[in-house]
């Protein structure tokens, strides 16, 4: 495989938008080529790569639709080349398929969500109402695909390189799941050099059969025991991606009896709802999966013995909130603070919330 | 003693044939075959597939592939030439796979004038499923979903792929051939070449429509079939090129 | 410490340019900032808005519901957000389009020409960069200075010959004659 050392463009700190530092860090990252077909809120990504993408002679296809930019995705994946799509919720639907297959084939596809408020076309207010969809996904079968939670423009640059990285590494569909308030907001970030080694796609990758015996990548499987042993397999592969890649971030939980949950965006207001009711005298954590797939589960479950209360504050109608639950097993109380889309829930609305959640819960004691 | 004969060297050594008897995928594969080694392209060769009958082509042909979703190969035919454009990328695709579930990815491959090749395998029917009427089913044929015939209220027309694409500014070379006979089995041959070499070139787009049997689904025998083809199917889709720019 | 702006004015106002000119400048001071916007769903004419949070720390959050300033270009505007502003907190607004009306007591008001400021300069345009220079006089958490290499930053060699210009509007509104209640 060629070896190209892509260098960042400079690492001093710069103010820029999620979706600007989304796709230059997919070109620091060594992204061959980007498809995409344009949604709001994440069209910038499209548009700075346009420009990018052609100054640099790598690939660019403003697509037909995004089922093509997908499948145009998987094709160039298939070469051994980092390729990449950007779309929004309800555009990323169209995509289910797709992840399907490159998830059956082993394809390393980078898909970046940037999350709008559904269902159907709803609007462009942020939301996170596409935690299921990334994480247990639209497509048919079972699999399973790496899902990243950013938090912050300088999280939208170093996951982008994580996901193209982790794509290649264990073959399998990425998807890094932000939101259109993080690819809206601009945050000083710096981008770095791409921290990753490039993975050796040498042993399956499409180049043409030269010196070597041809290469077919395909899930159609009329032998039946073949189709079971591969679906035994991929989920292998999953259980190392779970020992392996599995990441959160926790604050103050050592002493913590309750513990406020959240993903992506909404991990900043749980920390600062957190240091308002510590100033209050609460005991209050924070637990935040930055993998919302593999889920740390684990580290959940081990949390959920020391714990009163978890409390999941997220932007959708508690779609984190059962796997939070599954993960705490009946071990201590669990809660939900919500709202489906829209304004974010405030640092204020956060702590109001807690506050009532205790009161109904430990009415006697708190 | 001087061979005069032999299976193309692209096509797999102890390759189980699945086709039915009479299916003209057997010849069109074959010319795909044949062209790749006597145009030097099978090292360099890299295959977006399709779904129907026409998926089996990494089965036959010992070229790399990967899968597209049913419809999709043109969407993956391009995200490989655009990243590998030194490659030789073409797809082998059904009428349903390129017609119908995959009309927007073959007309904006065509638009954008992508360097790959397509071929079209038209039967006329889905011949996997068994049989169904598809978009190139003709006017008054009987499918299992058309048990009275094709007709214009419920079904409208066929689609003339090789006649739209050649009304594409990207497309290079269009054509529409058959396999009933000898010389149009050698006309369908120079056509495929034509639609690679003009990818080769850089030229454009390059697509060959292949009239072709299925003797099951349509209820005849091989000859029978053939014979379908050479006085009814060519009087919906007459054969010829419909544009070649390096003209 | 942690701050919160909101500039709120119409579409073609240059609210958000003014907003990543403030936002840039705290960076350059070192802070952490978040700078997020708000459109109308038309492209000029609606009203457009930022919000920029500024910390010594991180950020806690990116939107929030009330704010210390609230810079307002136009008086859609003013309605809008006179009562998003914290008890304590300041409205500035350009009188040049906003009544000088008080509707509150528990904040503070300024009202400063910043389109006649920019008029006087020849065009209309560099009333952001006046109602930035009111802004950084008023809250006194970000100087001129910062203001000025932020906006030589944000503008760049592409329209390096409008530097000088909106500099220009950035001093005269840091020097305007200030009509504090």
């Amino acid at each position: 495989m060629e070896n190209k050392n892509w260098k960042a463009e400079n690492s001093e700190k710069v103010l820029i938008k999620g979706n600007y530092a989304i796709a230059q860090a997919a070109i620091n990252a060594g992204c061959e080529a980007y498809f995409g077909y344009p949604i709001t809120p994440q069209t910038e990504i499209g548009e700075y790569l346009s420009a990018k993408m052609q100054e640099l002679g790598r690939g660019y296809v403003c697509a037909e639709s995004e089922l093509a930019a997908i499948n145009m995705v998987m094709g160039a994946v298939s070469t051994g080349a980092k390729a990449m799509t950007s779309s929004s919720s309800c555009a990323v639907a169209l995509m289910q398929e797709a992840l399907s297959y490159a998830s059956a084939n082993e394809l390393p596809v980078v898909l970046v969500n940037v999350m709008r408020a559904g269902p159907g076309l709803g609007y462009i207010y942020p939301a996170q109402g596409d935690y299921n969809q990334a994480v247990t996904g639209g497509g048919n079968g079972d699999y399973k695909i790496i899902v990243l939670a950013p938090s912050t423009v300088q999280e939208c640059i170093d996951y982008t390189y994580r996901a193209f990285y982790l794509a290649q590494k264990y073959r399998n569909p990425v998807i890094m799941l932000a939101d259109g308030l993080l690819g809206q907001m601009m945050e000083p970030a710096t981008f770095g050099n791409y921290p990753y080694p490039e993975v050796d796609t040498s042993q399956w990758a499409l180049t043409g059969a030269k010196d070597r015996t041809s290469r077919a990548i395909y899930s159609c499987a009329p032998d039946e025991k073949k189709q079971i042993q591969r679906i035994y397999d991929l989920f292998k592969k999953f259980d190392v991606i779970t020992e392996n890649e599995t990441s959160y971030e926790e604050f103050e939980t050592e002493d913590a009896d309750i513990i406020l949950t959240a993903f992506g965006s909404m991990t900043r207001n749980i920390k600062a709802a957190m240091k308002v009711l510590r100033e209050k005298g609460l005991k209050v954590g924070c637990f935040r999966p930055i993998t919302l797939n593999p889920f740390p589960t684990k580290k959940i479950a081990e949390l959920a013995q020391n714990v009163k209360n978890f409390i999941v504050v997220e932007m959708n109608m508690g779609q984190m909130f059962k796997d939070v639950k599954c993960a705490v097993n009946g071990l201590t109380k669990i809660d939900l603070i919500n709202r489906p889309c829209g304004e974010w829930l405030s640092v204020e609305e956060i702590v109001s919330s807690v506050e009532k959640i205790l009161e109904k819960n430990y009415a006697a004691s708190v | 003693m001087q061979q005069v004969f032999s299976i193309p060297k692209s096509i797999k050594e102890n390759m189980r044939y699945t086709f039915c008897p009479g299916c003209d995928h057997g010849i069109a594969i074959r010319l795909v075959a044949e062209l790749l080694d006597e145009m030097g392209l099978q090292e360099k060769t890299i295959s977006a597939t399709s779904i129907g009958c026409s998926v089996f082509l990494y089965d036959f042909l010992d070229i790399d592939c990967v899968e597209a979703p049913h419809g999709r190969a043109l969407a993956s035919a391009t995200g490989i030439k655009r990243v590998r454009p030194d490659k030789f990328v073409f797809t082998y695709q059904g009428d349903g796979d390129l017609a119908s579930i995959g009309l927007a990815e073959t007309m904006h491959t065509a638009f954008r004038g992508e360097r790959v090749s397509a071929i079209m395998i038209n039967n006329t029917t889905y011949g996997m499923t068994g049989g169904q009427h598809g978009p190139t089913t003709m006017m008054g044929q009987i499918t299992t979903t058309s048990p009275t015939g094709r007709n214009r209220e419920y079904y409208g027309y066929p689609v003339k792929m090789a006649e739209q694409l050649a009304l594409c500014d990207g497309t290079a070379f269009s054509a529409r051939v058959a396999l009933d006979s000898i010389p149009h089995i050698n006309e369908a041959k120079k056509a495929i070449k034509k639609a690679f070499q003009v990818q080769l070139d850089g030229t454009g787009f390059g697509f060959v429509e292949i009239l072709s049997t299925c003797p099951t689904n349509w209820h005849m025998t091989p000859e029978q079939a053939h014979e379908h083809v050479r006085t009814k199917m060519v009087e919906t889709f007459p054969l010829g090129v419909f544009k070649d720019i390096t003209k | 410490m942690e701050k919160n702006f909101i500039l709120a004015g119409f579409g073609g106002q240059g609210i958000l340019l003014a907003g990543t000119i403030l936002a840039n400048a705290f960076m350059l001071d070192g802070k952490n900032v978040t700078w997020y916007p708000c459109y109308g769903a038309e492209m000029r004419g609606g009203t457009v808005n930022c919000e920029i949070v500024v910390s010594d720390s991180e950020v806690s959050s990116v939107h929030k519901q009330d704010t210390d300033y609230a810079l307002v270009l136009n008086q859609q505007s003013f309605d809008k957000f006179v009562n998003r502003v914290k008890s304590g907190g300041t409205i500035i607004a350009n009188s040049t389009l906003v009544a000088k009306t008080e509707p509150r007591d528990d904040i503070k008001y300024v009202f400063a020409p910043m389109g006649d400021i920019a008029n006087s300069l020849g065009t209309s345009k560099v009333t952001n960069s006046a109602a930035l220079g009111v802004l950084a006089s008023v809250c006194g958490i970000v100087s001129k200075d910062a203001i000025e290499s932020a906006l030589e930053k944000v503008l760049g060699e592409k329209k390096k010959e409008l530097i000088p210009l909106n500099i220009k509007a950035l001093e005269e509104g840091y020097n305007n004659l200030l009509q504090v209640s």
